[in-house]
């Protein structure tokens, strides 16, 4: 049976076609597609030399004509070692929303936290999906994989990386949302008690786009979940399989306060006359220098604000092992895990006590040449 | 392992493992020197103020010799060594403990830290230091005297100090590289510094103090030199 297309599913719910163009336009615009790659493959030129308002009339083009042709995109979220939160933050995404998505893009058919079914009504439900929607669902990992000790996440009775290793053979891709299923993230902080490990490393082989962050940002993620909607695929990733539309750039180069870095104005204390006057907070520990993330850009709570704007430097949530990548107030040049005094004495007793072995030697030798009087 | 592990790796494990070898090699290196011995005094000194001869020792050495070019045959020797040596030195001082990143590395290896100086002043310094690096292996290649005493040693010392300064520069500049990837050549390339200094003549970044105030001492006293 034909499946019902995005447009039939909106225009059944009473939404006019221009409310419908107009919400293409909102969403080409949230997708950041002026810098998106896949663009000229999705069948219209891509006209990029063209003035502002011809592009964005083309996007909004693209966007309305995958929304009119394709029904809605099964999704499968599955979550393991986590905290929930980056489902609780892409409840409050603000473009597009999640009701927006699942009430009109997208049929989640597997979520604990949002589900309203449970026990083994929930996992039947999963298991339909999985068999109805086979290779056209998309699956969305939250929470990183105990590989060292399965009993510390089991669902149903099954492991977590039994459940993500069936679930993934029949998607059509994975989308790891949030530091631990990018990256570990908490759980996997040393010394990594349950084995955690990301979604990326039990499934290799498989291309896994990463959402870091802790929680990921949710425009970052109905961001990526449109652009495969859209496009029926995956956009331009980094080296580190993240969407470069979101992480393309570091927190430091878009801060709003970088121009006090420039000029060397910084905080010495969260309650000093700098951190008063909005000053730089590098010297209190910010790691935005070497945070991919669009957090400086996007926001968060709708554009409201993000950390350094608020008053705490950036603890680099979106990087790999950011809970280990030094102290969250040390400056982000410091050594991680300087050698201690004990060290320093050795390694001063070992180079004394060899030179002074060398010396000796030396002077024993000069002395049987006779050299010494 | 990608950029951002590199990062990591050269923030933690190598830098750690540099600054052990920097310690036991300057500990060695010391106690090589001080085996060597000093010559017995013959002539036993009338009268020896050691400390005001230190502190003049380090006075002229450091406050007056490098500002008053005629003082020094240095500068009549050899400008270009006088002028560019004494801007490299006196940058690469400021660069290392007076940048904002710079003086974080120290705190986090003391536990305090102090006021540091604006980005673009320190930038300037550095460029300005890049080029008397530039110009001193230039003199170095085509000065008649200095090309016949330089070795490999001269040219790989002045390699070493280089590229610290000129990934840093890069780094500061957000030129060529992504962020994580300049930033682990520099952190590396501080930490082949770090090993590669107690080991060669770039050993005076310490030894010049305990030079200075050994010579100091011999400078107060007042008699008859041996």
């Amino acid at each position: 049976m034909k499946r019902e297309t995005i447009s039939e599913h909106l225009e059944a719910e009473g939404i006019s076609r221009r409310e419908f163009m107009s919400y293409c336009g909102v969403l080409a615009g949230a997708l950041g597609l002026s810098q998106v790659a896949p663009l000229a493959a999705s069948g219209l030129p891509a006209d990029l030399g063209r003035p502002a308002t011809v592009l964005q009339r083309n996007l909004t083009e693209t966007v309305a004509r995958a929304l009119e042709t394709k029904p809605r995109q099964p999704v499968i979220w599955l979550e393991f070692q986590d905290c929930a939160g980056c489902t609780e933050a892409i409840t409050r995404s603000t473009s597009p929303t999640l009701v927006e998505l699942i009430l009109n893009k997208m049929a989640l058919n597997y979520h604990e936290t949002l589900f309203a079914a449970a026990g083994h009504q929930a996992e039947a439900a999963r298991a339909d999906a999985m068999e109805k929607y086979a290779g056209e669902y998309l699956l969305v990992v939250e929470g990183s994989v105990p590989v060292g000790d399965p009993g510390f996440c089991t669902i149903g009775g099954r492991t977590a990386e039994d459940i993500l290793r069936e679930a993934a053979r029949g998607a059509a891709a994975v989308i790891s949302v949030g530091s631990c299923a990018s990256f570990g993230g908490l759980p996997a902080a040393n010394p990594n008690p349950t084995g955690a490990r990301s979604a990326a490393d039990i499934l290799s082989g498989t291309t896994v786009v990463n959402i870091p962050g802790c929680p990921a940002i949710p425009e970052a993620t109905t961001g990526v979940l449109t652009h495969f909607l859209v496009f029926g695929e995956l956009p331009e990733l980094d080296d580190l399989n993240r969407p470069t539309a979101f992480y393309g750039t570091t927190i430091h180069d878009r801060c709003l306060r970088r121009p006090f870095y420039d000029e060397g104005k910084f905080a010495n204390s969260f309650d000093d006359e700098g951190a008063r006057k909005g000053w730089c907070l590098y010297k209190l520990g910010c790691k935005g220098p070497t945070t991919y993330n669009a957090c400086a850009v996007l926001k968060w709570n709708g554009g409201v604000s993000f950390p350094i704007e608020s008053g705490h430097p950036c603890l680099g949530c979106s990087q790999p092992d950011f809970w280990d990548n030094g102290g969250f107030y040390q400056g982000q040049s410091s050594i991680i895990g300087p050698p201690g005094l004990g060290s320093a004495a050795t390694a001063v007793g070992i180079g004394a006590v060899v030179g002074a072995g060398v010396a000796a030697v030396n002077i024993a030798k000069r002395r049987d040449k006779g050299e010494d009087s | 392992m990608n950029w951002t592990d590199f990062l990591r790796f050269a923030r933690g494990p190598l830098m750690g493992a540099a600054l052990v070898v920097f310690a036991a090699g300057i500990s060695y290196r010391l106690v090589r020197v001080v085996a060597l011995g000093w010559s017995r005094g013959r002539a036993p000194a009338r009268a020896a103020d050691k400390t005001v001869g230190v502190l003049r020792t380090y006075l002229r050495g450091l406050g007056i010799f490098p500002f008053i070019p005629w003082v020094k045959q240095t500068f009549r020797g050899n400008a270009v060594t006088f002028l560019a040596g004494g801007l490299f030195h006196f940058g690469l001082l400021v660069i290392v403990f007076l940048g904002t990143a710079h003086m974080l590395v120290w705190k986090s290896l003391l536990g305090f830290g102090w006021p540091t100086v604006a980005l673009p002043i320190i930038d300037g310094l550095a460029a300005a230091t890049i080029v008397a690096m530039v110009a001193l292996l230039i003199n170095r290649l085509t000065h008649p005297v200095l090309r016949r005493l330089s070795g490999t040693s001269e040219f790989a010392n002045l390699i070493v100090v280089f590229l610290p300064m000129l990934t840093g520069w890069i780094m500061a500049h957000h030129l060529w590289f992504r962020y994580e990837v300049i930033f682990g050549l520099h952190v590396a390339s501080v930490a082949l510094l770090l090993v590669w200094i107690p080991f060669s003549r770039l050993s005076h970044f310490v030894f010049y103090f305990f030079s200075r105030t050994s010579h100091g001492i011999e400078f107060g006293k007042r008699g008859v030199t041996p």
